[in-house]
């Protein structure tokens, strides 16, 4: 069986989703600013961004080893491969049995060498974020498991593409998981992106950030490949989403124009939840996670005795 | 080839004598360690060449005795004889650069070197013996090995009470082995493992006996919880290559003993495979919370070999279900698993105990709160350790990922499969199950990454929390070579995921249960390399445009910035304790943090200091148990009164019964 598709058009979406991800960025930051009143600016500017901090010289603090000139590279590698393991095109680019583990182990990766990198800086601020990043991690990881897991014990099918596949539709208790699975999936989104009520990416208090803090000494180009990493993370979510919600496929007419409303709405749902809540103490962040973990046991319960019955 | 391995056998015994011909201390330790060296590549030469060109009835010695005594190399002796000798010949060579220091110091290692060679020399025994007699035999006198190699420093008096430790929990073990294996013998009549697994019918209460005697045994040398209190405490006594050997393979003899029973057992109740995945599972994610709250660098490493041994277990625990159930997929996805795993595990566990061996002869302290900023000092042990630390929490591309994937998978494939089978209760929740432990799975991954960039970072990155700028003096040609290899095997295992799978397919081959299984059971991973290979290139591409673009525009190198204050010392960065407080705090009650601080109070505070420790429950627990025990028996001391004539009189009171005994019952 091949696990890498012959399909160009599987890789062509690949590289749209990479070309496209500041975009998303940039709308979700669009939205968010009108919902709060201002005019916001334009949904280009995280391209204007990441141009700016590629010609900027990079500066590396004096404690700073290989770890810090590895890290950008590693944390952007990971979340831009991730991307091919996502059924954009049917067939994906990669696909093979189990690979949502390799798409959750990539990620943790990505984590592992932003969090060393915090750590390199020998400053006591990005200690600060990393133990966060790291405390947050360890709850949030569970959850994905769980959508994806259960998704996969309900079809019986072990890769992305094939699960996607399996989803009958015509099931009224499909429908109904998928829901309920995807708000587990939307509050995972929240933690992992370091969106609002986990974290504020706003903020310059470094007391309060978490990722924004953790980059605090990165510089130029590292500081940019941080960045497009986070915009791809962002998309990377909302994708898995508006695909696991989408009963029409992603070739036809029809099955492009829902995907794409269902990143609209993801990006809208986003910029509301920003605009009318406020970051949570840092202590009921492990609640707020293990509600969306406790969302995904209930549903996958209900799920088990309905079905049986 | 046979004859390479009976030559290292041989050559490990003139090792055993050296210490008597070899007067001078530093030639000792060079000539007898390298000694052992190529007598262990010699095993491994054989070893390895019967792995990858495997036929069953190659190799068998029978020794002319009565009952003769069997030595066997089928799969599954084959693959543990070449774990242990692999890490054996890496811990060998670790050994020449890491006593140096302890003969400078004018310590004798005269006997340690002998009673090193008899823990290598009786760990290779312990995996190819087939007779249970003599197995027990080899089992104590590596346990002898064990005991007297930890207490190489025994003026120290933690040092002392780890090896007390490794006795007493050995020794309980061997005792239930002794019940399992003289079941065996009586319900058999042999005491060779080919006939134990001949033998069809077995009593369910005798297979009781025996499984839980023979599990449990065995569990308390791989240290499962609860019986895992010994690891941390005689890991962290040890010097270096004995600690990594006890937490890479001599754990491992355990995780042997448990995978020949199971494969030589008939399956008949699946209680144990459900029972042996709580526990394992229980292992695996309390295992790394406990390592999660250590400071000790040792008694940290040590606390995730409990994790790992829980990961294994999961993979046993899978394989009897799969055996239960007739699941042929099953059988070989958990016995893969749990092999592959038990690899792997020795090789990034002896790397990062060697990485944590240099560090300590580095800061002579065990405590990472004191460290920080080594990457710069011992740069090639950081870049070795980071290896190991990538591969300990199952991160691609090296090899921990290759065996965690296996047992993920077993675990979505046990899901829908067991769903698929006719029992009812199994039918509705195995899938449920199925999806909690592979959840748990995730959540102990999560934890392990926590781990290890705390240790990884607080160990070798920022700056010095002691202050002065630390001297290169750990590293050498030997420990650098054997850190080397050690990384090199975690990347190929891990970048090649059908190597590993080789060196288990001979074990694999013997399962009967496991024939039937469609050819793709292994799938991916014959094929992930191209994945890995990919994904490296992607990250080489994107430095090489990185770098490319920082060489045009230019790179500044500043002090961090301190937001503004100028006073910064390296004493301000984040401490492990701090690093891990809260994740420790929510696993209360398990894990008892204790904290010692005086808070600060009034305008002119007077100086204060902070501590924590993390208390381990079970720990206590066998503690307290361990005195109840000594209060109870207490009672009885008058009894040993230490007067010859009271003997005397006991001698005369036993005679008397017997004869009396006899007298009645004729």
């Amino acid at each position: 069986m091949e696990i890498t598709s012959s399909d160009p058009l599987s890789w062509l979406a690949c590289a749209i989703f990479l070309a496209g991800a500041p975009l998303y960025t940039g709308i979700v930051n669009k939205l968010k600013a009108r919902m709060s009143g201002r005019f916001g600016a334009s949904v280009f500017q995280p391209y204007y961004e990441l141009w700016r901090l590629a010609q900027k010289e990079t500066v590396y603090s004096t404690s700073a080893g290989f770890i810090s000139r590895i890290a950008p590279v590693i944390v952007w590698c990971t979340v831009a491969f991730t991307v091919l393991l996502l059924p954009l095109g049917r067939p994906a680019a990669l696909s093979f049995s189990c690979d949502f583990i390799l798409f959750a182990y990539l990620l943790a990766l990505g984590r592992f060498f932003q969090i060393l990198a915090a750590l390199d800086s020998a400053a006591s601020l990005e200690g600060m974020g990393a133990s966060r990043e790291a405390r947050f991690a360890v709850f949030a990881e569970p959850i994905f498991f769980f959508t994806i897991g259960s998704l996969a014990l309900i079809t019986q099918r072990y890769s992305f593409e094939k699960i996607l596949d399996g989803i009958t539709w015509s099931n009224p208790l499909f429908v109904v998981f998928i829901s309920i699975g995807l708000l587990s999936l939307f509050f995972l989104m929240m933690a992992e992106c370091s969106r609002m009520p986990v974290d504020d990416p706003n903020t310059h208090l470094e007391l309060t950030m978490i990722h924004e803090v953790m980059i605090l000494d990165a510089s130029g180009i590292d500081l940019m490949l941080y960045q497009y990493a986070a915009s791809l993370k962002l998309l990377l979510y909302a994708t898995l989403a508006a695909l696991l919600l989408n009963p029409f496929g992603v070739l036809g007419t029809t099955g492009l124009l829902v995907f794409g409303a269902t990143l609209l709405g993801m990006a809208a749902g986003l910029a509301l939840v920003e605009t009318l809540m406020a970051r949570f103490r840092l202590v009921l962040v492990p609640q707020f996670l293990l509600f969306a973990t406790a969302i995904g046991v209930l549903n996958i319960l209900i799920f088990t005795f309905s079905h049986k019955s | 080839m046979l004859v390479l391995f009976i030559i290292g056998l041989l050559l490990h015994g003139i090792t055993l004598v050296l210490p008597a011909l070899v007067r001078d201390s530093r030639r000792l330790n060079v000539a007898a360690n390298l000694l052992n060296a190529v007598a262990l590549l010699c095993g491994l030469t054989f070893s390895l060449s019967a792995l990858l060109d495997y036929h069953r009835a190659d190799y068998r010695i029978e020794l002319p005795s009565v009952p003769s005594v069997l030595i066997g190399f089928d799969g599954l002796s084959l693959f543990f004889l070449f774990t242990f000798q692999l890490l054996s010949l890496a811990a060998s060579l670790y050994a020449i650069g890491y006593l140096r220091p302890y003969i400078e110091r004018g310590l004798s290692i005269r006997a340690h070197i002998s009673f090193f060679t008899l823990l290598i020399l009786a760990m290779q025994l312990v995996a190819v013996v087939h007779h249970a007699l003599v197995f027990l035999i080899v089992w104590e006198l590596m346990a002898i090995g064990g005991y007297f190699s930890i207490v190489l420093e025994k003026d120290k008096e933690e040092v002392r009470r780890g090896g007390f430790w490794y006795f007493v929990a050995t020794h309980a073990g061997v005792l239930l082995l002794y019940v399992c294996f003289l079941t065996l013998h009586e319900i058999t009549g042999s005491w060779n493992f080919e006939d134990f697994a001949r033998h069809a019918v077995y009593d369910p209460k005798a297979l009781a006996v025996v499984l839980l005697t023979g599990l449990a045994g065995f569990g308390i040398k791989a240290g499962f919880m609860p019986f895992h209190a010994w690891l941390p405490n005689a890991h962290s006594a040890a010097p270096t290559h004995v600690s990594a050997l006890l937490s890479a393979i001599n754990i491992k003899a355990g995780i042997y003993g448990m995978a020949r029973l199971m494969m030589i057992l008939p399956a008949l109740n699946a209680a144990y495979g459900w029972g042996l995945l709580a526990v394992s599972l229980v292992s695996a994610v309390l295992g790394v919370w406990y390592a999660l709250a250590q400071h000790d660098i040792k008694r940290l490493l040590a606390y995730h070999s409990v994790e790992n041994i829980g990961i294994i277990g999961v993979g046993l625990s899978i394989a009897w279900l799969g055996r239960c159930y007739a699941m042929p997929e099953l059988v070989l996805l958990g016995f893969a698993g749990a092999l592959l795993h038990t690899l792997n595990h020795a090789i990034f566990k002896g790397l990062l105990f060697f990485g944590a061996g240099n560090v300590y002869l580095q800061a002579h302290t065990g405590d990472i709160e004191k460290m920080g900023g080594f990457a710069r000092v011992i740069p090639l042990t950081a870049i070795t350790f980071l290896i190991g630390a990538i591969s300990i929490c199952g991160l691609p591309p090296f090899n921990g990922f290759v065996s965690e994937f296996i047992i993920y998978k077993s675990f979505f494939f046990a899901g829908t499969q067991l769903h698929d089978s006719g029992h009812s209760v199994v039918r509705d929740y195995a899938p449920l199950v199925m999806l909690f432990s592979a959840v748990g799975l995730a959540f102990m991954g999560g934890l392990a990454v926590a781990c290890f960039t705390k240790l990884y970072g607080i160990v070798f990155l920022g700056a010095n929390r002691s202050g002065d700028a630390p001297v290169p003096q750990s590293e050498n040609g030997w420990s650098s070579a054997s850190l080397v290899g050690l990384a090199g095997l975690c990347a190929v295992l891990g970048i090649f995921p059908q190597t590993g799978l080789r060196l288990v397919a001979p074990a694999l081959g013997e399962l009967a249960d496991g024939a039937q299984a469609p050819a793709d059971w292994s799938a991916p991973l014959g094929q992930l390399q191209i994945v890995f290979a990919l994904f490296l290139a992607l990250v080489v591409a994107v430095y090489a445009v990185k770098f490319w673009l920082q060489c045009r525009i230019g790179v500044r190198v500043r002090e961090t910035w301190g937001c503004g204050y100028e006073a910064v010392t390296p004493r301000m960065q984040y401490t492990a304790s701090g690093f891990a407080e809260e994740l420790v705090k929510l696993g209360r009650p398990m894990l008892n943090l204790a904290v010692h601080w005086k808070p600060l109070r009034d305008i002119m505070p007077a100086a204060s200091e902070f501590r924590s420790h993390c208390h381990d429950r079970m720990e206590n627990g066998w503690l307290a148990f361990n005195n109840a025990m000594g209060r109870m028996l207490g009672a009885f001391r008058w009894i040993q009164s230490g007067n010859i004539r009271h003997y005397v009189v006991y001698l005369f009171g036993a005679i008397l019964f017997y004869l009396l005994c006899a007298l009645i019952w004729k």
